[in-house]
């Protein structure tokens, strides 16, 4: 069966010529849920941004459901891949969350009373049913980052990825999202350096430092090595 | 996010928070509009203006120093922009500032001004006051604004309450290093927070147009339904309409 999402070999420099990914190579099985770990810097957002074009590289490939990731399937791929950013300030960008949730619908060609449908019903989902008339800063940290989940979760993607979830939440609003995050059936692809969040969302992992992936394996081998996690900058997020 | 005040008034409940935004619209050009188009000297038409937009404010319990306050700002500008016209005007002299006499007409014209602006200001202070800037935007839609300007307002919008909120946590930083204790420091800090806030609503900028392109948006500014009409409220502004119209007609044919 072919994989939801492929990364063959993939390299990747940012324009000042730093190297930001070295012929990383892993795929995910449809309804996996995957987490990828690394401190800062050590390219998970990067990877991220090249699951739906927002980069790409003629290094390596990057397969979405069996289709190259290019200028000509960018579109398409973008309704298979909801990516949530680290800020979800950046994702709210307008007046009303009602607004913000319909933004992905009616870029899809859908009609505005069924794009608003569809961002109510997805409000409701996230028990956001009563923000929608919000402006997002009206909202608490926990609400906007659901709200920020919710304006990719309205366009029903195969592939969840989100950066840095759990990033600057409260105990309670961390529990919530996770909780809610777990119940989902799309394939997760979660990059974060909280390792507790990591442990409670996702069977495996993927470990990056320096952009190179130093290790694929199941999460609790993972977190049981303590060498490897030592070497990958991890160790602390553990003590945490 | 330490302010909320922009919107304070646009939840007290009042007939005219309770009409549509594009009836509160529709009336606030209305009344600018009928201002504009007053003849010179068309005292009277003019207080009924402003009578009205008197009327609507205190229906809407918007308190008086609130609408001042708000008012103030532009109306410095209009008061700056018109004094010319107190010297420019060909007229008899009425006085003198210095090296340049004040005509009888230029007088005349520039309280006219200031007479009109106060209206229009008046109108508009009310509007932004009653209406939360969403429900503005929803006003503009169905006015068939073109949708790239509203969207655009909007994002704008969003960008200035993330913009503040950037610069409230620079300058707190700022301070809690003990920054800006003089005044030569204080503008050093402002321009410091200044400069680093523009730098910071540049990479957001970048960053919010990935989150667009990430979700589909290809150029094209598409936007949900706008607002629907209220056949009461229809009556209402045509009734707005139909008085500030005579009261110009008014003026215009009266001796």
């Amino acid at each position: 069966m072919t994989p939801i999402l492929a990364f063959e070999a993939v390299s990747f420099d940012y324009p000042d010529g730093t190297p930001a990914l070295e012929r990383v190579t892993f795929s995910v099985e449809r309804g996996e849920h995957v987490a990828l770990l690394g401190p800062t810097g050590s390219g998970k957002s990067t990877l991220l941004q090249h699951l739906n074009g927002l980069l790409m590289t003629d290094r390596g490939v990057v397969r979405i459901d069996g289709e190259n990731v290019n200028q000509n399937s960018v579109r398409a791929v973008r309704r298979k891949v909801g990516l949530v950013f680290q800020d979800p300030n950046d994702q709210l960008f307008l007046p009303t969350l009602l607004e913000d949730v319909a933004f992905g619908p009616l870029n899809d060609g859908k009609r505005p009373a069924e794009a608003e449908a569809l961002a109510n019903r997805t409000l409701q989902e996230l028990g956001l049913d009563t923000a929608g008339n919000r402006a997002a800063h009206h909202l608490s940290g926990g609400e906007r980052r659901l709200a920020a989940l919710a304006t990719v979760l309205v366009s029903r993607p195969q592939v969840l990825a989100l950066d840095e979830p759990t990033g600057d939440l409260d105990a309670r609003s961390r529990m919530r999202l996770v909780r809610l995050l777990r119940q989902r059936d799309e394939t997760l692809l979660v990059a974060t350096h909280d390792l507790g969040a990591a442990q409670a969302l996702c069977h495996r992992g993927i470990v990056l430092h320096h952009g190179t992936v130093v290790a694929d394996a199941r999460l609790e081998n993972i977190l049981a090595d303590h060498d490897l996690l030592e070497r990958s900058g991890l160790a602390a997020a553990l003590d945490d | 996010m330490s302010f909320h005040h922009l919107d304070q008034y646009a939840t007290t409940a009042s007939p005219i928070t309770r009409a549509t935004p594009t009836a509160r619209v529709v009336g606030t050009v209305t009344l600018a509009c009928g201002a504009a188009l007053l003849p010179l000297g068309a005292w009277i038409p003019l207080l009924a203006l402003f009578t009205l937009v008197v009327f609507i404010a205190a229906v809407a319990h918007l308190p008086a120093r609130a609408i001042i306050a708000r008012m103030s700002g532009p109306f410095v500008f209009v008061l700056v922009a018109s004094a010319g016209l107190l010297f420019l005007v060909p007229g008899n002299a009425v006085g003198r500032i210095g090296p340049v006499t004040i005509s009888d007409a230029g007088l005349e014209r520039f309280g006219f001004v200031l007479g009109r602006a106060t209206v229009a200001l008046g109108a508009a202070v009310v509007l932004v006051s009653t209406t939360t800037f969403p429900q503005l935007l929803g006003a503009f839609r169905q006015l068939r604004l073109p949708v790239v300007v509203t969207t655009s307002l909007a994002l704008a919008y969003r960008l200035v309450y993330l913009l503040v909120d950037e610069m409230e946590r620079l300058q707190r930083a700022a301070k809690s290093r003990n920054a800006g204790g003089g005044n030569a420091s204080r503008r050093r800090l402002l321009i410091g927070v200044t400069a680093a806030g523009l730098a910071r609503a540049f990479a957001r900028g970048e960053r919010t147009h990935r989150a667009m392109l990430a979700r589909g948006y290809q150029g094209e500014v598409v936007a949900l339904e706008s607002l629907r009409w209220d056949a009461l409220q229809g009556v209402l502004v045509a009734g707005l309409v139909v008085v500030v119209l005579a009261t110009v007609l008014f003026a215009h044919v009266a001796p």
